[in-house]
Order: structure tokens, then C-alpha cells, then sequence
């Protein structure tokens, strides 16, 4: 075979399998490739057979040429063929427009994810050591660790800053590591995040309807806070038989508690739960007394000595 | 024969975790360049190893740091890419032909049917 078909037969082969290891990175893929072209014209010099009949097809070489760098203990697993598919694929996009318009954007962002992943991981270690249920943003001056937590966040971004300004890790292992705990960072806020914008301050106060002891009842509302009502009118008499009802018109009734009531029943045959004060007397049958009560003083001479109710 | 099925074995196969090996061993006895390190494989009997096997294992045992490399002008032809062994490339033969040397040793024993427990 002629010097300069001989060449030529170099250099296709060569373009081939070259074309072939594109999925390498470009370091890789040159390092393995410097004298592909000068080994191959050896190859060629030995005879004038053309090298895809000598060394199979450009790809086959290729794959083999790949095999071999890798080393013995790396197989063409669908791993390593998962891993070439997301190069090419990022390679193929990284060739849009838009992507090197982002690109460029990033590095300018840099500084604010260190201060926000700084203070991130602040909320999200309050988050995990909070007292309480409920989480209010940190740093929060007015809660009781409001220092601790204005001091933790300023440290936190200087570290983080220091670290950013740093660089990324010389060694791959520590390299990845860093990568994994600023994903961890940006997803632990999501739950952190969603439980703040739920929770609410009196969430613990709040008697939802589920309980028993406030839920609409046929009649009219249990209200919490009292068990009994006892009217006086100004002169100090006690009144009885008095029938209450709240701004909607519902009849009042106390919350439930251990005591029980003897309603009075109303001509319908119904017991009438708002007529005070109300009947009731302890589990074990004995009357509740009522309380004493001190009426303030009136403009009637007469009724000045407060008295003191003793139905 | 990927499943084990107790087919002949593969010479490729078991080529691939010892090419190493003996690359190593041929540069050991005289520095060469890659078309004539495979010359001398197949020539020792290796005739099942490939051009592109024995290039890709100089490329890699090179960035490894195992081995020094030169280039050799030529009269005729190209330009040759002369690979030799360097100390660390020294240590890997020396640790790998032990290892390979107690690895065969077992494997006959047990060929032969003597591996009776006198190796301790």
C-alpha cells in the first residue's frame, strides 16, 4: 500500500474511533487518544491489508480501546452506559442558547447561595432541636434562644462564605461530600418550610369541632370557660329560671364537666338546658353548692351590706 | 458462557484481568513501543489479545504513573512512543507476579486433585 493510502487509511480510522469515545470527557478522551495516529501507522506499515480488516470496525475498537483504559475491574455496565447517555445528553445541550446564557449567570449567584444555605441550615438545626411545635423564622429576637440564633446564623455565613471563597475541593471524595450537603441543605428546608406556613402560633388552643366537648349539638353550643351561671339583679337577689342565649340565639349551655344537671323540663317535655342557675350536683349525688359572690356596691342604701346568696 | 454454565473458558476473559500483568512483564524484559509490546504478547503464545487492549492498558499504566515513556525517532515510519518501566511500574510487577504466582499454584493443585492441605 502507497505512503499516502496508507495515511489516509490512518487518519479515517483513526477520526472513527475517535468519533466513537465522544461520550468520554475531553481530558480522558485525549489522554487515551495522543498517539492513536502514530500507533496505528505502525499498524498500517506492517501490511498492506486496510486496518478496519485487520482491527475490526472503528466502534468495536473503540470499545475495547475504552475497556482496556479502564482498567480490569471495570466492566461496560449499564451504569457506566447511563453515565455516557447523561454526558452526551448535557453536551448536547449545553450547546443551546440558552443554557450558556444561565451558565453565565451562575457564577454571579454563587455568594448569595452561600449566605441563604448558611442561613438554612440554621432554620433547619432550629427546626430539629425546637422546644416548642411551632417554628417561628430565625432568627427570631424575641423567642428565648433569639441570641443564640442571631449569633449561630452570622457565624454559620462566615463559615460558609469562607468555604465558598475557597473553592471546590482538590479531592473528589471530600468534592462530592460538599456537593451532598448542599442538596441536603436545599431539600431539608422544604419540609421545614412547609411545616412553618401550616403551623399555627395557637394551633394548641384551638378546640376544633372534632371534640366533643364543643361540637354543635341539636339545641344549642356548649360553650368552654364555666360550668354554671348564677344571675343576681343589682339589689343582690338571686334569680332563678333565667334563660340565657348567646348572639345567635343559641341557648347557652355550659362546657361538659363531671358534674350532673337536672334540666327542667319544658311543657314539649324537653329538658331546657339554658335555664339558670342550672340544678347540678356532684357524681356522688351531693347538691353543688353555689359560690359566694361579692356584689358591688349600689347607689341604694338599703342594698350597701353585700349580701350573701344562701338559696 | 457469561452464565457460568460451565462452558470452555474464554482466553479474552480471563486475558482481561491479567493483561496487566503481562504488559508489565514484557516491558520488564526490554522497553518497547505498542505495536511491538503486542507483537511480543502474541508471540508468547497471547494470541487472543487485541491491538486496541494492549494500546488502551499502555495508556492507562501510563497515567497511572507505572510507567516512564520516550519518543524514538524513526527512519522509516512514524515516530515511536517507547514505554518502560519506571520504579512504582517495578513494584506493581513484583506485587502482581505474586500474587498471579499463588493464584496459578492454587489453581493447579486443585486441577491436579492434590490440594490435600500440604501448602501449609
Amino acid at each position: 500500500m502507497p505512503d499516502s493510502k496508507q495515511a489516509i487509511d490512518v487518519a479515517g480510522y483513526a477520526a472513527a474511533v475517535r468519533a466513537a469515545l465522544t461520550p468520554l470527557p475531553e481530558a480522558e478522551r485525549e489522554s487515551l487518544l495522543e498517539d492513536l495516529e502514530d500507533h496505528l501507522a505502525e499498524v498500517a506499515s506492517e501490511s498492506d491489508v486496510p486496518l478496519q480488516e485487520r482491527l475490526g470496525k472503528p466502534e468495536d475498537y473503540a470499545a475495547e480501546l475504552r475497556l482496556a483504559y479502564a482498567g480490569p475491574g471495570a466492566t461496560t455496565t449499564r451504569r457506566r452506559l447511563l453515565r455516557d447517555t447523561v454526558r452526551s445528553l448535557i453536551s448536547s445541550m449545553s450547546g443551546t442558547k440558552t443554557y450558556r446564557e444561565v451558565r453565565a449567570i451562575l457564577p454571579d449567584l454563587r455568594p448569595g447561595w452561600w449566605v441563604l444555605r448558611a442561613y438554612l441550615a440554621v432554620l433547619v438545626l432550629a427546626f430539629l432541636v425546637r422546644d416548642g411545635h411551632n417554628l417561628r423564622p430565625v432568627p427570631n429576637p424575641f423567642s428565648s434562644f433569639g441570641l443564640l440564633q442571631i449569633l449561630a446564623t452570622a457565624a454559620a455565613i462566615v463559615v460558609s462564605v469562607r468555604l465558598g471563597r475557597r473553592g471546590a475541593p482538590a479531592r473528589i471524595g471530600v468534592r462530592w461530600a460538599a456537593l451532598a450537603v448542599n442538596v441536603a441543605i436545599a431539600l431539608l428546608t422544604v419540609p421545614v418550610l412547609a411545616s412553618m406556613s401550616t403551623s399555627h402560633p395557637y394551633a394548641d388552643s384551638i378546640i376544633y369541632s372534632s371534640d366533643p366537648y364543643s361540637s354543635a349539638v341539636a339545641a344549642g353550643y356548649y360553650y368552654p370557660g364555666f360550668t354554671n351561671i348564677y344571675p343576681y339583679t343589682k339589689d343582690g337577689k338571686p334569680l332563678k329560671d333565667v334563660l340565657l342565649y348567646d348572639q345567635n340565639g343559641k341557648p347557652l349551655m355550659p362546657a361538659k364537666s363531671g358534674v350532673m344537671t337536672d334540666y327542667p323540663i319544658g311543657a314539649d317535655g324537653q329538658p331546657i338546658p339554658n335555664s339558670y342557675p342550672l340544678n347540678q350536683r356532684h357524681p356522688n349525688g351531693d347538691p353543688i353548692l353555689p359560690p359566694r359572690v361579692a356584689l358591688p356596691p349600689t347607689s341604694a342604701p338599703a342594698a350597701s351590706p353585700a349580701p350573701t346568696p344562701t338559696p | 458462557m457469561e452464565k457460568g454454565n460451565g462452558s470452555p473458558i474464554d482466553t479474552s476473559q480471563l486475558l482481561k484481568g491479567v493483561l496487566d500483568l503481562a504488559v508489565l512483564a514484557v516491558l520488564a524484559e526490554q522497553d518497547s513501543y505498542g505495536y511491538d509490546v503486542l507483537r511480543r504478547l502474541r508471540d508468547s503464545g497471547l494470541d487472543g489479545v487485541g491491538d486496541a487492549s494492549v494500546y488502551g492498558t499502555l495508556r492507562r499504566l501510563y497515567q497511572a504513573g507505572a510507567l516512564k515513556s520516550y519518543v524514538v525517532p524513526s527512519d522509516e515510519g512514524p515516530h515511536r512512543k517507547y514505554y518502560g518501566l519506571n520504579d512504582r511500574g517495578r513494584s506493581a510487577l513484583d506485587q502482581s507476579a505474586k500474587t498471579w504466582g499463588s493464584f496459578t499454584r492454587a489453581l493447579d493443585q486443585l486441577l491436579n486433585g492434590r490440594s490435600t492441605g500440604n501448602a501449609r
